[in-house]
């Protein structure tokens, strides 16, 4: 028994089942129905997107190890920082953030399903566009939000929201032409970028179910991200208080900001327009899937109930504001960014009392010998 | 009553590998290694020299001091010598002893039976028989039973939320009325006359019988159910699921009214009182998943772990060989690279720990999850902890609470990067108290 016996600080066991590497598989798990739900309503170009994604985060990840830390020595792989699965999940999440098709083409480089004169994203099997910006935002992501900081656990905002709106901000012309392929085509261009009275019941049905025709793929089907959402909830991976309280008060918000501005400007008419114009806003943009994936990013979360509750409301008040008032359909990944950067001073003041603590009366004390 | 509190754990009780053991009796061993620290305070002060001939029981250490308790020897025969030698906790002196043959044994000593079972001479009785806190801290428990404050609650800690050790869980079931006995006389030594026994709910076995048994002798006993969740044996957190009181952080539960105390302590003290045995034997669990057979014994103090191994049939070898021995459970105790320690008053259990139990892999960056926060049953910030600590500001670390913690490991159970955030945490609260923060 004398030999090799380990000593080290207790506890002496860990909790097998839990490790960072299943924390990152679980959140892969519960992008599967989103994946799922985009390649349904716009076709297989999204897997080639992810594929993209996923491997040009892997890649630069590799790559900046290699070449910044100078590691890319034999039995590097062993240790290789892209084992823990992030880097995967980054780029699923950036994949879909993006739309599937963007018709720029400036390099004449699509590949479309048949020799047209005059091709729609319907025709379009393959856009070098879009992966050129993925590649653009997964660099961004990769090595300067996350690797440059230090790696897992250390990127100041949301890789995947900052790659996006980097990639969106740099090459805003595509931004600008993102339009999509949906099976019912004739609800047309964002909701968001368009009209701010009222939605009709088939138009909030169809933002339920993904049936939008636009806008970036892994946002549009509720559906899809609620089923991912119970299951992080679940597995415990999130805390499922921030996606509620980010939806709940953008709801409010959306109701007291956008319907006021509605119903001064006459746009809309009734309580039903104003009502059904906040859940529209509940429904649409990456309002849903941001909530529960992104903003969820342990890294740049605060780290207690109340901090994580004040970050959510900070981050429904911004997309509010950001899509009535400057009416860009990016509000949430804005509003995601800023409270990432927010969320080190809300943990700086807002963290939890030892159980038992009582502030030091030192006040009351010297009364007590002043009297003595 | 709540019966649970905040925070805590869900480790793998793995109780089975010794909960069907009956408590058997340890041959006692040739030589043994008697630590004259075996308690929190001062060392007892040697009072035998190398030579003496000493007989079972005697007394071998003064208690040096109110905050210290005497130590008695715990076989029969001849000092050898009395040196400095390494414990689980660090190094003391020892008094070793070569056992003679029993045949010229002479009785082993016993106290006079007391005259009268009132609160002051019970309490006399436990200071000179050496009694210590027996869960793990060791702590004098006639220090413990002169408070300054009024109590009105005694609470016997039957939790045992520790995975592995069964040593109460078997008391619970083989010497019910003698620690039932213990209890009431400890709290007659503060003035109550009932005593209120916490079991875990995955011993609900135990919990009926010891209260059928104290309905049947007619003592004053209450039984408590609290949720099993780690670390529900922990003093505080204890209270606060029995009494809903809330132990000041950095005070102590006498503060609130209530004083707890170990089932085996409580046994301790009644062998004490009625038979007047000097603590020199405790039952000990070795149990673990490279221990050949698993058993709850009676161990002599100074009993090295290689002995008390050896009597539960060595420890296995090849694949299933010890990675890790443990003086205690596998969430607080001691990890120990030399077998010749001796077992003292406080080792509760000696657990071998297999490679596919024992952890000893490598930790990964923190990834800011948050699980050890609200894991933590004292409502602390491990991962901030940790990462001020590392970056050495020692009033970071104050002030997410590291003088508070109690050391249960909750938070590096659960890290999902297997960070070792009490090994932080521990050295924090060492430094602050040093630096009086």
């Amino acid at each position: 028994m004398k030999e090799n016996l380990f000593v080290s600080v207790s506890p002496h066991i860990t909790e097998a089942k839990n490790s960072v590497g299943r924390i990152m598989t679980d959140v892969l798990i519960s992008l599967c129905p989103v994946v799922v739900a985009a390649v349904f309503f716009f076709g297989y170009g999204v897997m080639i997107n992810i594929a993209v994604a996923v491997g040009a985060c892997i890649g630069f990840e590799l790559l900046y190890d290699a070449g910044v830390r100078g590691k890319f020595k034999k039995g590097y792989f062993k240790n290789a920082s892209i084992k823990d699965g992030s880097a995967a999940v980054t780029g699923v999440i950036l994949a879909l953030n993006f739309p599937t098709f963007l018709k720029v083409d400036a390099w004449d480089l699509n590949i479309y399903r048949a020799n047209i004169n005059f091709p729609t994203t319907a025709d379009i099997l393959f856009s070098f566009d879009t992966v050129i910006m993925l590649i653009v935002a997964s660099a961004f992501a990769i090595v300067v939000v996350k690797m440059l900081f230090g790696g897992i656990g250390k990127n100041f905002v949301n890789p995947a929201a900052a790659g996006r709106v980097f990639a969106f901000m740099t090459v805003s012309l595509a931004a600008v032409q993102t339009i999509g392929l949906g099976l019912d085509a004739s609800t047309g261009a964002t909701w968001l970028s368009g009209s701010t009275g009222g939605v009709s019941g088939s138009v909030l049905l169809n933002m339920f179910i993904g049936n939008t025709g636009s806008a970036a793929v892994g946002e549009t089907c509720a559906i899809a991200i609620i089923i991912g959402f119970i299951y992080l909830v679940v597995r415990k991976v999130i805390d499922f208080r921030l996606p509620l309280v980010i939806v709940g008060s953008t709801f409010v918000f959306a109701l007291l900001l956008s319907g006021i501005t509605g119903l001064v400007s006459g746009e809309m008419a009734s309580a039903e327009d104003v009502f059904s114009n906040a859940l529209a806003h509940v429904l649409s943009g990456g309002l849903l899937f941001g909530a529960v994936y992104m903003a969820t990013d342990y890294a740049t979360s605060p780290n207690t109930p109340l901090g994580r509750a004040i970050f959510g409301i900070g981050i429904a008040l911004i997309t509010v504001l950001i899509r009535v008032f400057a009416s860009a359909p990016e509000g949430m990944s804005f509003a995601i960014l800023i409270m990432n950067i927010v969320a080190p001073l809300i943990d700086r003041y807002i963290y939890p009392k030892p159980f038992g603590y009582e502030k030091p009366e030192k006040k009351k004390k010297e009364k007590e010998e002043a009297a003595a | 009553m709540s019966f649970t509190f905040k925070g805590g754990v869900h480790p793998p009780a793995n109780k089975e590998f010794s909960d069907r053991k009956n408590v058997e009796y340890m041959p006692p061993p040739q030589t043994v290694y008697i630590p004259l620290s075996q308690h929190i305070g001062k060392p007892a002060k040697a009072i035998v020299a190398v030579g003496d001939k000493v007989a079972e029981g005697q007394k071998i250490g003064e208690a040096d001091g109110f905050v210290s308790v005497p130590v008695f020897s715990s076989v029969c025969g001849t000092v050898k010598a009395v040196e400095n030698r390494a414990t689980a906790f660090g190094k003391c002196k020892h008094i070793v002893i070569e056992r003679s043959s029993d045949e010229e044994a002479p009785a082993a000593f016993r106290f006079p039976p007391l005259d009268s079972r009132d609160g002051a001479s019970i309490l006399r009785r436990i200071q000179e028989s050496g009694i210590v806190g027996m869960g793990g801290a060791g702590f004098p428990v006639h220090v413990k039973l002169s408070p300054k404050e009024k109590i009105d609650k005694f609470i016997i800690n039957a939790a045992e939320c520790e995975p592995y050790i069964t040593c109460d869980y078997r008391i619970m079931l083989e010497y019910t009325e003698q620690f039932l006995r213990g209890a009431l006389y400890m709290a007659k030594t503060v003035g109550l006359d009932k005593a209120i026994v916490g079991i875990e709910s995955n011993k609900t076995d135990a919990a009926d019988f010891v209260s059928r048994v104290a309905k049947e002798k007619g003592y004053n006993v209450e039984v408590a159910v609290l949720k099993t969740k780690y670390p529900q044996g922990a003093e505080k957190q204890l209270i606060y699921a029995m009494t809903g009181r809330v132990v000041k952080a950095g005070g102590l539960p006498s503060g609130v009214g209530v004083i707890v105390s170990n089932v085996h302590t409580a046994l301790s003290v009644a062998l004490a009182v009625e038979d007047g045995q000097p603590l020199y034997k405790r039952i000990m669990t070795v149990t673990g998943d490279a221990v050949e057979e698993p058993k709850n014994f009676w161990c002599f103090t100074g009993t090295t772990y290689d002995d008390a191994v050896n009597f539960c049939g060595g420890a296995k070898t090849g694949e299933d060989a010890p990675v890790k021995c443990l003086n205690g459970g596998p969430m607080m105790g001691v990890s120990v690279s030399d077998e010749t320690i001796a077992c003292t008053r406080t080792t509760s259990c000696i657990l071998l720990l297999g490679k596919k139990s024992a952890f000893t892999g490598n930790s990964m960056p923190c990834i800011n999850c948050g699980k050890c926060a609200s894991a933590c049953p004292m409502k602390l910030m491990p991962m901030y902890i940790d990462s001020y600590m590392r970056t050495g500001d020692l009033k970071g670390a104050v002030k997410y609470g590291a003088k508070y913690c109690i050391g249960c490991g909750c938070c590096a159970y659960v890290c999902p990067a297997k960070r070792p955030l009490l090994q932080s945490i521990k050295l924090a609260k060492k430094k602050s108290m040093e630096a009086k923060l």
